[in-house]
């Protein structure tokens, strides 16, 4: 008897599990998002704007995509609305599919909306399940809706353009997750990418000699400053290196410095690996932060004539090094400590670190303490290959 | 789930049921209604003509019993008669070694001694018969097995013995390389139909007086002879005990493979999964010996039954022994994932195109939606329609004459891969699942890879309803089953579950055989020492040349 | 005797981390880390000791019964009345901490998987499938368990190893940077969730060799609370406290941030997929218990009749809970009193107090 009962049962369970079919979306059901923007509008609405990827100019292989006739990858909408959500909603009610997140690459926001709060933004795509906490974080000067109506010439999408840019950390890049820890914590103020979109390139080709085909393209150039979730300021690319060196992220890229011997030509170290310790020093009163930087780099392009494979050259190209490191720290400090007031750098972190107790005590007033704080930056410099060249190939002995 | 089929069958199968009981009742009264059999301890005459008379009754209208009666050379009182089946005996033999033995050649006995008919039994059963194997019954019912199994039988007028002579001889086909377990290394002998061959195949292999093979008669009409084979010593005993009486309790009227006895000795006669294994291969039945199993031969049949089965039996083919143990187990883990592909990844792929898109990276999630733009069927009717045309093509292909199989298979490809892609009716990306679904489901055993062929489709039904969750929920049915399942008392899926750690070595990944020192635990009970421990080569530092 | 299987001591270890650990690691390491924050993996531990004497209480009190489980010595303990009584409330307690199991699981598989299917198709289905696992007895269960427990916890390993690339030591530091009573706080969470180990009492009966019983639930309790550490250690040095704490699940989240070569990312929804196995094993044992108990209870000659109604009756108590606040909030606040003071704690102290002084049992154990 029981068990005919629970047969019935287990079948109405079948039936109604078959009909169901709940959260079923088919991929040709979903329009897949590849970058969102959120723009304040002057009545101060939220307008989302989403990059949405055309699956047919996807296809791959042989035949099915003809050759020549590029189809446009993407297509840029937006709605407007007094949440995210709402937005969301009206935007339903333009794109004839669902929209699907989990493939969101970036989250612009535009630079109003910035000024404004981006708690209103990043909250929405924290608690959603599709968006990643790993899509790239960036503000960008003027209207995110701009900077996703662009195109890009070698990756598919702007999108995807942005995307790629951020992860290769040529600059400073953040995560929505990061961001919202800098958020979450006291001893740090939040800063993102700074992007915006910018003419770079022309597209040559048959019969297009002439015409110059240049058009905006997305272009990474620097980081935005927040005091909390509000944006207060920007930092150029230049100023944006010194923020990355102080907070130990991303030691990539190329440092320029005068050749010892010719000080009006320059060499090229590139920047292998490196790292950055922040020791802080407290007796009550006094605030000092010193900061450690080691750095390995290799020497990749020498202009002057000079021979710099000598183990004296190198040192005195060491020293040089670490000057100009030292120098692009300088230059943010002042952006953070003056300008913005504000620690950018997660020196209250370290603090908290070391003086648990003196945290208690500082963490409410903790930027006017930071502004206060004296910091000294060492730099530790190593230089390991010269590359294939022993010194420049055309020259004299000198 | 059993009880899910059980009731199900219950209400299809009451009325069939009761009709068979009614006939098997039936049966049991009225002894003789479905042919005239001689009454149980029937003896036979001392009259030949009567002998004669009981048997023909008995094999009325059976026109390939030949009857010979002839005369004994020495004293033409004594008749004689041979009864053997056209075509199952050996004429040679029979007319050469018993015929004209016993009709002409009967040497000169000691003179004075003339052969009475008192003494023609005797006579002949001693001297008078060239055979190897001769019997004697006074049993009717004897007389007519041997008959019916091939043996000649010689009536002697005046005794009521018979003398059955084994000089059996059929058409039969001959030793041949194993059609449903092809191997590249190792042996190339299959069993063949004949119950004697394949016993002498096995005892070929091990040449013990351990080896036993019991026989015993199953099918109430077609009489077959099963053997029983296990190795003394090895086996546990318990084992052989439960087999025996397994097979004793069937009662059935016919036994034409081992498929029937397979269904009748199951533990678990509802579950997807064979718990009996069987092969075609003479080594590999012999290496099952030695690990303790028993074997079950039938008579008729090249397929041997072997208990009791493991699952990952399913996965170790006797090639793995036979080539070095590091291939063997990279082999065995490309074994192990194709199964594990063969049952999950139609329902994989319906679950991330119909629910969970985050599984694809950007690239492949782009171009997947790409190709499936045009496709105008939901996934999973998609996927349903393409797996149904491939177990098609593939039932085709089993079925159709050899020259045309080839034709199926060239439009198989040629329709379902090509053109239904081409038409877009079709995804690429799910023809592809769907044949490397297919290609894998063919690197296991081929009675294993059905079971999963149909709990395949119950997995893509339930993920097509509810995604992972359901794919999942139905893997871990299938996980309970499994652990539930046993197969002669020893747990299914052991030595994984329960772990035994020694046995271990011999799962996903196969040790040398220096390193395997014990038979399997819980099949082998007894005497577990497989070999001595240190037999890993350790060549000379130096060789001298 | 109602179950006829008995299981090894490794089964029993696995199913004793499976009673555990698959909804712990989900809502857990959030609760601690609210109250100890970088201290959350210290609380772990001190929940751990803590958890090895409530195993070492339970164990003491079975294996001076060693044929019967906790409905049938409660009775010999207390005389027939109490002992029943005793019984009820714990059959209750199973029941309960069964349906919240569900509901744990449906509100992480609605928020992380489906969201727009219904509760109570889910719990239909966690309780088929656990149904079906219970029927077929404990050794099955068990073996269900063993087979895929390491599979579980091994994804969740490789996880970890992979989300290296993003964990900071530094996101650890300051130890002891709460206060005693912070940690301790924090602590009583996973505390209550390791006292789940009481069940233990309902398997004994069922090993090989009961002889090892303190072993078993001593190693078990050892890998729960270790992983629980792990977990929150993990969660700690890629979030770091403050965002650690603002997740519901972080545990979940932190597999989410996975990211190595633009490939091997979005690893979530496996992860969530084979933490189904892992819930339906624990769904499997509360049930369990809670069929056994009753069968022992009511007197019953086999538990499977009861495999059905308990069920419903599961379903009927997970369908009380209204939302996942109200769910985190019980399980953060509510739960830990009433569970450890009642029914981790207290009962069996009070049984073996009361045993001592009746001298009731073997005293050897």
């Amino acid at each position: 008897m029981l068990k005919k009962i629970a047969f019935f049962l287990l079948l109405a369970l079948l039936t109604g599990i078959l009909s169901g079919c709940w959260s079923r979306k088919e991929i040709s059901e979903i329009a897949i998002v590849l970058g969102t923007g959120v723009d304040l509008t002057e009545d101060g609405r939220i307008r989302l704007t989403v990059q949405i990827a055309r699956p047919t100019a996807f296809v791959g292989g042989g035949e099915a995509g003809a050759v020549g006739t590029e189809a446009p990858a993407s297509w840029v909408v937006s709605a407007e609305g007094r949440t995210v959500e709402e937005a969301e909603r009206y935007l339903a009610m333009k794109v004839p599919r669902e929209l699907y997140w989990g493939h969101n690459v970036i989250l612009v926001i535009g630079e109003e909306m910035a000024k404004k709060g981006t708690r209103m933004v990043t909250n929405f795509f924290q608690r959603e399940r599709q968006p990643r906490e790993n899509a790239w974080l960036m503000v960008t000067k003027g209207e995110a809706k701009d900077f996703l109506e662009t195109y890009s010439d070698l990756a598919k999408t702007s999108a995807q353009a942005a995307g790629f840019l951020t992860r290769m950390k040529t600059c400073y890049a953040v995560q929505l997750r990061e961001f919202a820890e800098m958020l979450a914590s006291k001893g740090v103020q939040p800063t993102a990418t700074r992007v915006e979109a910018k003419k770079a390139g022309i597209t040559p080709g048959p019969g297009q000699e002439k015409v110059f085909t240049a058009h905006k393209q997305v272009e990474l150039t620097g980081a935005a400053v927040f005091k909390e979730d509000k944006l207060i300021g920007w930092l150029d690319a230049y100023q944006t290196r010194g923020l990355l060196w102080l907070k130990g992220e991303a030691m990539k890229g190329a440092v320029i410095v005068p050749s010892p011997a010719e000080p009006d030509k320059n060499v090229s170290i590139r920047i292998l690996r490196g790292s950055t310790k922040v020791v802080p020093e407290y007796d009550g009163e006094n605030l000092r932060f010193n900061v450690i930087i080691k750095v390995e780099g290799n020497m990749v392009d020498q202009q002057s004539r000079e021979d710099l494979a000598r183990p004296e050259k190198i040192k005195a190209l060491k020293e040089a090094v670490a000057e100009a490191i030292r120098q692009r720290t300088a230059v943010a400090l002042e952006k953070a400590q003056g300008e913005y007031g504000v620690d950018i750098f997660g020196f209250g972190e370290a603090f908290h670190r070391k003086y648990k107790k003196a945290w208690r005590e500082l963490k409410d007033r903790w930027d006017e303490e930071f502004t206060r704080a004296e910091v000294n930056v060492t730099v530790d410099v190593r230089i390991r290959e010269i590359g294939l060249l022993t010194r420049r190939a055309s020259t004299e002995e000198k | 789930m059993r009880w899910l089929i059980r009731t199900l069958s219950k209400r299809l199968f009451r009325g069939r049921k009761n009709q068979s009981r009614d006939a098997r009742a039936a049966n049991q009264t009225g002894d003789g209604n479905l042919f005239r059999a001689p009454r149980k301890n029937q003896v036979l005459s001392p009259d030949l003509e009567t002998n004669l008379k009981a048997i023909k009754a008995i094999f009325d209208k059976c026109s390939d019993v030949i009857y010979r009666e002839f005369v004994f050379a020495q004293n033409e009182q004594i008749r004689l008669a041979l009864i053997y089946i056209d075509g199952l005996a050996d004429k040679g033999q029979v007319s050469e070694q018993i015929m004209r033995a016993l009709a002409l050649e009967v040497p000169m006995v000691v003179p004075g001694q003339e052969i009475t008919k008192a003494r023609a039994l005797e006579f002949i059963k001693q001297r008078g018969l060239c055979m190897h194997q001769v019997k004697e019954t006074d049993k009717l019912q004897d007389v007519i097995h041997a008959i019916l199994s091939g043996d000649t039988v010689l009536l002697v007028d005046g005794h009521t013995c018979a003398i059955i002579n084994g000089a059996r001889g059929w058409e039969a086909r001959s030793i041949t390389d194993p059609v449903a377990e092809p191997t590249v290394r190792g042996p190339r002998e299959s069993f063949v139909e004949t119950l004697r061959t394949n016993t002498a195949l096995i005892r070929r292999r091990i040449k013990s007086p351990g080896l036993k093979i019991e026989t015993l008669r199953l099918g109430e009409v077609t009489n077959t002879d099963v053997a029983i084979a296990y190795v003394e010593g090895i086996v546990n005993d318990k084992l052989v005990e439960e087999v025996k009486s397994r097979l004793e309790r069937i009662k059935v009227d016919a036994v034409l493979e081992t498929g029937y006895i397979e269904e009748l000795i199951e533990d678990n006669p509802w579950s997807p999964f064979p718990t009996v294994n069987h092969t075609e291969k003479p080594d590999r039945v012999a290496a099952m010996l030695l690990e303790g199993r028993v074997a079950i031969l039938v008579d008729g049949t090249p397929f041997v039954l072997t208990v009791p089965t493991l699952f990952v039996e399913y996965l170790q083919a006797s090639e793995d022994y036979y080539e070095r143990f590091l291939f063997a187990s990279a082999v065995r883990l490309i074994r192990f994932v194709s199964m594990i592909l063969s049952l999950t990844l139609p329902s994989l792929y319906i679950a991330a195109i119909s629910f969970h898109h985050e599984l694809f990276p950007t690239p492949l999630l782009l171009s997947i939606a790409a190709q499936r733009e045009a496709v105008p069927f939901p996934v999973f009717i998609e996927v349903l329609i393409m797996e149904l045309s491939f177990e098609i093509l593939r039932e085709a292909g089993v079925r159709l004459p050899r020259p045309i199989g080839q034709a199926v298979s060239i439009v198989g490809a040629l329709v379902i891969g090509e053109a239904s892609v081409r038409a877009g009716l079709i995804a690429a990306a799910t023809v592809i699942v769907v044949a490397l679904t297919g290609i894998a489901s063919f690197t296991f055993f081929y009675s294993f890879s059905i079971a999963f062929r149909l709990l395949r489709f119950t997995l893509m039904v339930l993920s097509a309803a509810l995604g992972l969750l359901g794919l999942i929920s139905g893997l871990a049915v299938i996980t309970i089953h499994l652990c539930s399942l046993r197969s002669f008392g020893v747990p299914y899926l052991s030595p994984m579950i329960p772990t035994t750690g020694v046995d271990l070595k011999d799962v996903v990944l196969r040790s040398p055989w220096w390193g395997m020192f014990t038979r399997p635990r819980l099949i082998a009970r007894q005497d577990q020492k497989r070999q001595e421990q240190g037999l890993k080569p350790t060549p000379p530092k130096n060789p001298r040349p | 005797m109602l179950e006829k299987g008995k299981i090894d001591s490794n089964q029993a270890v696995m199913l004793m981390v499976s009673l555990v650990l698959p909804t712990a690691i989900l809502f857990v390491p959030a609760i601690i880390v609210k109250h100890a924050r970088q201290d959350a993996w210290l609380a772990a531990i001190v929940a751990l000791l803590g958890g090895l004497l409530i195993a070492r209480l339970v164990v003491s009190l079975s294996l001076r019964f060693p044929e019967k489980t906790l409905f049938e010595y409660a009775q010999t303990i207390l005389g027939k009345v109490p002992g029943k009584l005793v019984g009820l409330l714990y059959i209750w307690w199973f029941l309960y901490t069964g349906a919240l199991i569900m509901d744990e699981f449906a509100s992480f598989l609605c928020t992380a998987i489906m969201p727009e299917t219904p509760p109570v198709v889910l719990f239909l289905v966690g309780i088929a499938v656990a149904a079906y696992a219970v029927r077929n007895g404990l050794e099955v269960l068990s073996r269900y368990n063993q087979l895929l427990l390491p599979i579980l916890l091994g994804l969740l390993v490789i996880t970890f190893l992979l989300v290296t690339k993003d964990m900071k030591a530094e996101r650890l530091l300051p130890v002891f940077d709460q206060s005693a009573p912070a940690i301790l706080k924090g602590a009583a969470v996973p505390l209550s969730w390791l006292g789940e180990i009481v069940l233990f009492a309902m398997i004994i009966p069922f090993l090989q060799k009961p002889r090892e019983a303190h072993r078993v639930a001593a190693l078990a309790t050892l890998f729960t609370g270790l992983f629980f550490a792990i977990c929150t250690v993990v969660t700690l040095s890629v979030f770091g406290p403050n965002l650690a704490a603002h997740w519901v699940f972080p545990v979940y989240n932190t597999v989410r941030v996975v990211s190595i070569a633009n490939f091997l990312e979005r690893l979530d929804i496996i992860i969530v997929a084979v933490w189904v196995f892992g819930g339906f094993a624990k769904m499997g044992v509360f049930y369990y218990a809670a069929v056994l108990g009753s069968a022992q209870w009511l007197g019953l000659k086999d538990y499977r009749p009861l495999v059905a109604p308990v069920g419903l009756l599961l379903i009927g108590l997970a369908l009380l809970c209204d939302n996942i606040v109200d769910l985190l909030d019980f399980a953060a606040r509510a739960w830990p009193p009433y569970a450890l003071i009642v029914f981790e704690v207290g009962m069996p102290l009070f049984l073996m107090i009361v045993a001592l002084v009746r001298g009731k049992g073997e005293s050897n154990a």
